[in-house]
């Protein structure tokens, strides 16, 4: 009886707070599927729903979509070298700080913890200064650099504080057993710390796949720019094409959904791993 | 095989001094336990003998080999932990073929020696499954298949049965015995029960805060207990021990008088301490008066908690006794199983 009321708390609590995350998605999708002069009508299903909008986008027929498969292709080029990238650096540095044991590496914690103080928004000038001077300007490393930077440092501090409770002993068997700092980084760390990586490397991957402000500053041509900075035009000019805006940002939604679809038995675990002493 | 030597180790964290120069031989194919209570060091010295702690002094040598800079994986010893530190993602197989992929094994060899330990440690049926999957008694044998797979020259075991629970542990206890005289190597076993160690032990070094108290068969150690710390660390229940005064060649204690040994080299006037084991006093015809406080009866025998004046005594008799809480009854002490230690030093009296 008590179970049955707690779940039935809980199914109560659940509906509003999905009505709420649901209903600007619903009004998405409702704009994106209707035409351009029904779309500010209010009503709550459109009067001639048509999905010709996607349409246009896939044919790149509107002036804000001609570069639209090659800007997806940028996010997603992006996204995922940003997620790799973090994903190796602190992927080693939580193994050499919490495996490995090497001197200095609280001092690089409190390190990656601070840059935290910093809002990232203060840093995007410096950045951009930074980049100009490599001359990576307008170049798609330039934003998978900055997101790197702002990821690595939370990436490193919960994967540490996952491989914090990785038993140590097991390290001392594989040492023993024969292996080499490096195969057991390879054939034990990495297997048990799996679950931790992907969702730190989805983690990274969305927050560059996300990414408006740096993509903003660092790319500016059509052909090398981002979706998320593609959509930011729409709203440009005097006569913003809601609708398509609208299917863009839908289309835009869909893979950060599906990569959260398919790992969502490692997101939750993963993303609380470390967070609280087990 | 191997014979493993320790010679003046010294181990300090700091400037806490964790091991004050232990010296040890183990002879090849020995089975040698080290024992003592939590903090008493043992464990940091099977880790440095592993090669997992740093050496502050002394030298180690395994089959004459000094490895005090050796690498552990190079010192060709195999070691069984507490938490058994079995790698969950592989199954038991793996675990158990690791070292021996390592060190790039033929795949036919391993085969052969992960399927022929496998029969010894009747792990045959599991060996597909993942840790998780099993037992703890199990993955205690998984762990020391792992190590007998390699046949290294020293097996190393730090307290590897204290996560069993205790019915297990007995048959583990008597599987790793069983298995040292099968395969004879030279075995060092970390303890903190004194049961394990006296059962399983050709010699035991009884350790204290960082030093080794005595060296010696179990029995030696029981019968003959060097000091007052190992008198009462070995033996279950534990050795009687209470204040007296020689006088007039027996000691004065506790308002009475108990017998001595024969020839011992107190003098007259010295304060000792008397220890007594459990079963060395008997109940009736003697000269002791006490008060029983606890009856507890196992079968084979009974165990009973008496006082002696305000002393505590524990008395294990033989077969079953009819005395109940509250009754009175005398003891008589043995003689020649009585123990006596200078009172000061703690040191045995001969």
């Amino acid at each position: 009886m008590k179970r049955v009321t707690r779940e039935a708390f809980l199914v109560l609590m659940a509906i509003p707070i999905l009505l709420w995350s649901l209903l600007p998605i619903y009004h998405i999708f409702l704009f994106s599927i209707s035409s351009k002069d029904s779309a500010f009508s209010g009503a709550l299903w459109p009067d001639h729903p048509t999905l010709r909008g996607f349409g246009t986008i896939a044919r790149q027929e509107h002036f804000y979509l001609h570069h639209f498969w090659i800007q997806i292709w940028n996010s997603l080029w992006i996204a995922v070298a940003a997620g790799v990238l973090t994903l190796a650096i602190a992927t080693t540095a939580a193994f050499a700080i919490s495996r490995l044991k090497v001197k200095g590496g609280r001092s690089v914690m409190n390190l990656a913890l601070f840059t935290y103080f910093i809002p990232a928004a203060f840093l995007a000038i410096p950045m951009y200064k930074a980049m100009g001077a490599y001359g990576l300007l307008n170049n798609r490393w330039s934003l998978v650099l900055a997101m790197v930077t702002l990821a690595a440092p939370y990436a490193i501090w919960v994967l540490k504080q996952a491989s914090d409770k990785l038993p140590f002993e097991l390290d001392e068997a594989a040492r023993i057993d024969g292996a080499t700092p490096l195969q057991l980084f390879r054939l034990v760390y990495l297997p048990l710390m799996t679950p931790s990586m992907v969702a730190i490397g989805t983690y990274a991957l969305l927050l560059a796949w996300n990414e408006y402000l740096y993509g903003y500053l660092l790319l500016s041509h059509e052909q090398t720019i981002t979706l998320a900075v593609a959509l930011g035009h729409f709203i440009a000019a005097d006569d913003s094409p809601w609708e398509l805006l609208m299917a863009t940002g839908l289309v835009y939604a869909l893979p950060p959904a599906a990569i959260y679809y398919a790992f969502r038995r490692y997101m939750v675990s993963g993303l609380t791993s470390g967070a609280v002493k087990a | 095989m191997a014979a493993v030597s320790f010679q003046e180790i010294r181990k300090d964290f700091g400037k806490t001094k964790v091991l004050h120069g232990i010296s040890l031989d183990i002879a090849d194919g020995e089975f040698m336990v080290l024992v003592g209570p939590s903090g008493c060091g043992k464990s940091t010295l099977l880790r440095m003998l592993a090669g997992l702690e740093d050496i502050s002094g002394g030298r180690i040598a395994i089959d004459g080999r000094v490895v005090n800079d050796v690498e552990s994986k190079d010192r060709d010893i195999a070691m069984v932990f507490q938490s058994y530190a079995l790698y969950p993602h592989m199954t038991v197989r793996e675990n158990m073929a690791f070292s021996l992929l390592l060190r790039k094994d033929p795949s036919s060899l391993i085969d052969e020696r992960v399927n022929r330990t496998a029969g010894i440690l009747n792990l045959t049926p599991y060996l597909e499954r993942h840790p998780r999957e099993l037992s703890g008694g199990q993955r205690q044998r998984v762990a020391m298949g792992r190590a007998i797979v390699r046949d290294p020259k020293v097996f190393l075991f730090d307290e590897p049965l204290s996560n069993l629970d205790a019915k297990l542990r007995v048959a583990m206890r008597a599987e790793i015995k069983a298995l040292h005289q099968r395969l004879k190597t030279t075995t060092v076993y970390v303890t903190h029960d004194q049961v394990e160690a006296m059962t399983m032990a050709d010699r035991i070094a009884v350790m204290n805060d960082g030093r080794i108290e005595q060296l010696g068969r179990p029995l030696e150690l029981y019968d003959r207990p060097a000091n007052l710390f190992v008198a009462q660390f070995i033996g279950s229940p534990a050795m009687n021990v209470f204040d007296g005064v020689m006088k007039n060649n027996s000691v004065y204690g506790l308002g009475t008088q108990w017998p001595i040994p024969a020839g011992t080299t107190a003098v007259e006037g010295q304060k000792v301490k008397y220890g007594i084991r459990p079963e060395h006093l008997a109940l009736g015809d003697g000269s002791v008066a006490a008060e029983v406080v606890v009856v507890e009866p196992m079968g084979a025998e009974t165990e009973l908690l008496v006082k002696v004046q305000e002393q505590a005594f524990t008395v294990v008799s033989h077969g079953r006794s009819s005395a109940g809480p509250g009754d009175r009854v005398i003891l008589a002490p043995s003689a020649q199983n009585a123990h006596l230690f200078d009172a000061a030093s703690g040191l045995r009296i001969a």
